[in-house]
């Protein structure tokens, strides 16, 4: 397998890294996108897109930010995995295909044990499942379902919380009381927990499920466990916060960094023809970029099984499979240290971007 | 006197931040200082001269001539007195926290059109995109007055977080209409798709086309209202067709339960 190709013929690296500089800086406004990198790796590439003047998108940016969305224009009760177990009496998941965005979820979150703390320790823990997919609420042995489409979580939710302030919803008397029991449930939780992906859930549900949330927290203890989105979307958005102040979907077009998730959402900006060239990061997986267009100069870094036939490639390794790596873990809700499991000698992301920005001269663009 | 014009010489490369060129921030400039003004926000420089030819008229109101769905900002904070008009299309945010004054877009407007508007008189007549008159991300409110009127169809989420004020779109609305309305009005004329006034606390929303509004919206039976006739004719000289349809007898469905339960869907009966 080669490290480096471009329109699928081998090519050296040194050379790849050279032709790579050359390709961002004569763009006018380099995007910088996938960023499926571990935290060292999205710190390289913000650097290089804020020394480009350029813009910084996540290729999961759409679900973190139906969360950010609602942290910063409503309001966000949430806790770490960790937490909801210890404590957790009455746990709500919210959605289908939870174990898949999170497949070490049902071992954390232990939700056939009973909690260890807290006025309910020891007692069978509650476990409601709301519109799960196929079988996957039958590992949870006890878990009440509530069958739901995706489309009609947001009317549950609607449902409930308008129930919980004893105000009318255009519903049957059975499924009034039905809503009014599982309601009832809720109040009584001494330690409740929503847990939810941004996946398939719209930032307006997320809204109204965290309301709910607040309105419980007058007379209980009520709070949240999102589940974060995929190719180490958590970390590289606490990385975008701590460097820029904005989660991605950030540019630098001015010189300063200017957040708008619709202006500088990569697809649109590739596929409008205002970015003129990209560098496509992702690491963890090699998932292709969204956008339609095929014209654009298009750098890749990617593991070795994605190589793309069009344009320059750069194979780099998987953070935690063949580098240490730093990422933001779902587990402890902190950043943790995976060590390689399998080391290999390729670039990491921060390797490769380091030396495509060595070869990227300060002020030298046009 | 003639209007203070800029005539569009080519469509620029990059998006382009317009807010500089409103008639309280052009006062007191000759041409060669006007023509100066970078308006680039890429690395890229793009100066008024670059892409308008500028002829000088009455600052009281200014013309493009021609537009660019890469006009972002136009007419921002703008103040009450003055008229902007674009013989084309404009591109995010046209009259963003404008606090007065009119705007007129001969063609279509991007997303967060109207967004914080304090009481600028704004039309549409094209479509618009998304989050019409909605709040930018992280902001806690929307439009906070005046009155926006859409001739075409507006796109998903219009009248997001909606303060005060008038919202008219006399076509199709996208997804999720009067979402998290705060208060103010919003009528539709043509079909409201999807989800409409989710998490609605007590705006009001008038759609001539019915609808299923969920769980959290109760019927509260069919009414001739008398503020809605009222509000009609004070309508009437900017969309007629918003007033014929205030005009009739309208069924109120109350809610969003969910919230408080203050808000209300009104379709035409």
């Amino acid at each position: 397998m080669e490290t480096a190709t471009l329109d699928g013929k081998a090519i050296a690296l040194g050379d790849a890294y050279k032709h790579a500089a050359k390709i961002l800086s004569g763009a006018a406004f380099p995007l910088v996108a996938g960023l499926g990198a571990d935290v060292a790796g999205a710190r390289a590439a913000i650097l290089l897109a804020e020394r480009l003047k350029g813009a910084f998108d996540h290729l999961a940016s759409r679900e973190t930010l139906a969360d950010i969305d609602v942290k910063r224009s409503f309001g966000m009760f949430t806790t770490t995995a960790n937490e909801a177990r210890l404590r957790g009496d009455c746990v709500v998941l919210i959605g289908p295909g939870l174990t898949r965005a999170w497949p070490g979820m049902l071992e954390r979150l232990a939700l056939a044990e009973p909690p260890r703390r807290g006025a309910q320790a020891q007692q069978p823990r509650k476990v409601i499942w709301v519109g799960p997919e196929g079988d996957e609420a039958n590992a949870v042995p006890g878990a009440k379902v509530i069958p739901a489409s995706v489309q009609e979580l947001s009317g549950v939710l609607a449902a409930w919380r308008a129930r919980f302030g004893g105000r009318p919803v255009a519903l049957g008397a059975e499924k009034v009381a039905l809503i009014d029991g599982l309601v009832e449930t809720l109040r009584n939780a001494r330690f409740g927990v929503f847990v939810w992906s941004a996946s398939t859930l719209d930032p307006l549900a997320i809204e109204m499920m965290q309301a709910l949330v607040i309105e419980l927290n007058a007379t209980t203890r009520f709070t949240g466990v999102h589940i974060g989105g995929r190719s180490g979307a958590s970390g590289v958005t606490q990385a975008a916060g701590w460097m820029t102040g904005f989660p991605p979907r950030t540019g630098f077009g001015r010189g300063y960094p200017e957040h708008d998730p619709w202006r500088f959402e990569s697809s649109r900006l590739v596929d409008s023809g205002e970015a003129d060239a990209a560098l496509w990061i992702s690491a963890f997986d090699g998932e292709k970029p969204s956008w339609s267009r095929a014209d654009i100069p298009l750098i890749t870094l990617a593991p070795a099984h994605t190589s793309p036939s069009r344009g320059l490639f750069i194979k780099v390794g998987q953070p935690g499979v063949t580098h240490d790596a730093v990422l933001m873990s779902q587990e402890t809700g902190g950043m943790t240290l995976r060590k390689a499991s399998a080391p290999t000698d390729a670039p990491s992301v921060a390797q490769a971007i380091g030396a495509i920005m060595a070869e990227v001269s300060e002020g030298a663009w046009r | 006197m003639k209007p203070f014009t800029f005539t569009l010489r080519q469509e620029p490369p990059q998006r382009v931040d317009l807010s500089a060129l409103t008639p309280d921030r052009l006062a007191g400039k000759s041409v060669a200082q006007i023509e100066a003004i970078e308006l680039g926000v890429t690395r890229i420089s793009t100066k008024v001269g670059d892409l308008f030819k500028v002829s000088e008229g009455d600052l009281k109101t200014v013309r493009f001539e021609g537009g660019s769905s890469r006009f972002d900002l136009l007419g921002a904070k703008l103040l009450p007195g003055f008229a902007i008009h674009v013989e084309g299309d404009v591109g995010a945010q046209c009259g963003r926290l404008a606090k007065g004054g009119r705007i007129t877009v001969a063609g279509n407007a991007g997303p967060h059109a109207a967004s914080g508007n304090l009481g600028a008189e704004i039309e549409i007549k094209g479509d618009v995109g998304e989050f019409l008159a909605g709040p930018l991300a992280g902001e806690l409110a929307g439009m906070a007055g005046g009155r926006v009127i859409v001739r075409g169809k507006a796109g998903e989420r219009a009248g997001d977080r909606l303060r005060r004020g008038i919202l008219v779109i006399e076509g199709d609305a996208g997804e999720d209409l009067g979402a998290r309305l705060i208060a103010g009005t919003i009528l539709v004329l043509g079909e409201a798709k999807g989800r409409v006034g989710y998490l609605n606390k007590r705006g009001s929303i008038v759609l001539a086309r019915g609808g299923c509004f969920g769980s959290t919206y109760v019927d509260c039976g069919a009414h001739e209202l008398t503020f809605a006739r009222l509000f009609a004719r004070s309508l009437r000289d900017h969309s007629a067709p918003a007033a014929d349809l205030l005009s009739r007898k309208l069924r109120r469905y109350g809610g969003d339960t969910a919230v408080f339960g203050k808000g209300e869907i009104l379709t035409a009966d």
